[in-house]
């Protein structure tokens, strides 16, 4: 029997907290009215000094879960391995930065720290000791252009297996799982001087059932030929590394790793007025959790705020609200 | 993708110290959506006119009290720009920002551990002093 729960990634309302329009606190109670029961949080985005947060932010952030009633699901965490422009830190540097994020999650009373894409996999056993002291668990994040056909994931999930510990797992994005290339990424890069060609020659492979990394995979990491034909523009030369961050996985990728499975990323770009997202079927997905017992928590991700084309309003609000209430209605009809 | 971020408007302003105009000011947000410490930043450049100024001319601070030039920041790691707080960038020249109109651009890149490029934001403001 699954456990789908519904949380919402505070990366969803970054705009509204930058520009000051919102608070920690507003966002907190935004989320909680609407209905999800869990947060996702980026200590290093909303909680100042992190992982080194005072007292008074510690007590701020304590208050704030006990009046919202919010469960803190997650932490996002980085590794900054070139905080120095002279050279990589050490294997020890990086240990001791990310135990300072346990410590730090432990005292939020958050369970599960999300790793970002390409932590090394070496930081896993010295880690390991504090997981098992602290309660918490690491979680390597599986994102696209990222994914499991990448060196450092591999090399990640192979160590995970190896040590086989229930505090060591992954987080899934799904933008793994687009079934079309996100219109709104289109209209914001056209209107940027992008080629139209450019995201035809895309859309294509996504008709075809693949997708441009893989393409781009398959012709050794370089631009397939066709692919350079419709690159004119300066703009065109920036965003065309940047097309791969949009994959066509089946789910059944999936089958292997749910064991290891701590975490979803719903990725939102854009909730259609009809109901789905525009580029991801997020209640097939939820489907296949559901057959495969999944017990955790999808967090809304939205990341449409970033294309949002200049003088239109941002919408991250009316998006996870329209996103929240689409997955409520997913989950009640999977879940009952 | 951050040009969005950078260069709050109406920050730019000359400086005054001690009765005399010592260059002159703007503020930013960061081009990422999570706070780092200063020596993630990259690269600032600033424009004035159409003519880069001189980078040993720039200085940047989180709180107007400690300042560090470009190349002191890269070793910088107790000092953290958080997301959401303005970073302050002085270019010490003489004077300032002559009376009347000056387009002002500035750019500013931030170094992340999983992106191989740096992440860029770029804006240009019309000043009137």
């Amino acid at each position: 029997m699954s456990k789908i729960k519904t949380c919402v990634s505070l990366y969803s309302l970054q705009d509204e907290y930058l520009n000051k329009r919102m608070s920690l606190e507003d966002i907190m109670w935004f989320v909680k009215e609407s209905k999800a029961e869990g947060v996702e949080i980026l200590p290093d985005q909303m909680l100042h000094g992190a992982p080194d947060i005072s007292d008074e932010t510690l007590e701020r952030w304590n208050k704030i879960i006990k009046e919202t009633e919010l469960k803190p699901v997650i932490a996002d965490v980085f590794l900054n391995t070139n905080i120095y422009k002279n050279r990589e830190l050490t294997h020890k540097e990086c240990v001791e930065l990310l135990v300072k994020e346990i410590k730090q999650a432990d005292k939020l009373g958050i369970r599960l720290i999300r790793l970002v894409s390409m932590v090394p996999y070496w930081v896993l056993e010295p880690l390991l000791p504090y997981c098992e002291q602290y309660n918490v668990t690491v979680a390597l994040e599986i994102h696209a252009a990222m994914a499991f056909d990448i060196q450092e994931t591999r090399e990640f999930i192979e160590e995970m297996k190896r040590l086989n510990s229930t505090y060591i797992g992954l987080v899934i994005d799904t933008g793994i799982f687009c079934r079309r290339f996100p219109r709104v990424v289109k209209k914001y890069e056209l209107n940027n001087g992008a080629s139209k060609e450019m995201f035809d020659y895309i859309d294509a492979l996504f008709e075809k059932g693949t997708d441009f990394h893989k393409e781009r995979k398959k012709n050794d990491g370089k631009f397939p030929e066709d692919f350079m034909k419709t690159m004119k523009t300066e703009e065109d030369h920036m965003f065309a590394h940047l097309c791969d961050g949009y994959e066509n996985y089946s789910y059944d990728i999936l089958d292997e790793y749910m064991p290891y499975i701590k975490h979803f990323h719903l990725k939102l770009f854009e909730m259609t007025e009809e109901g789905p997202e525009y580029s991801m079927d997020y209640k097939g997905l939820l489907q296949y959790l559901h057959e495969h017992n999944y017990d955790g928590y999808v967090a809304t991700e939205y990341e449409g705020n970033r294309f949002t084309l200049p003088g239109t309003p941002m919408a991250e609000k009316e998006q996870v609200s329209a996103n929240q209430k689409y997955i409520r209605e997913c989950l009640k009809e999977i879940q009952g | 993708m951050f040009d969005n971020n950078v260069f709050l408007d109406d920050s730019c302003k000359n400086v005054v110290e001690n009765g005399s105009v010592i260059g002159y000011e703007m503020q930013t947000n960061i081009t990422y959506y999570r706070g780092i410490p200063l020596s993630m930043i990259e690269y600032i450049r600033v424009s004035k006119d159409g003519d880069d100024e001189p980078l040993e001319n720039i200085i940047i601070s989180i709180d107007k009290i400690d300042w560090f030039t470009l190349k002191e920041a890269e070793t910088v790691t107790s000092y953290k720009w958080e997301y959401g707080e303005p970073l302050y960038i002085r270019i010490l020249e003489e004077g300032g920002l002559s009376k009347g109109t000056h387009k002002i651009k500035l750019t500013v890149a931030t170094r992340t551990a999983y992106i191989p490029v740096p992440l860029e934001g770029s804006k240009e403001r019309i000043v009137e002093i």
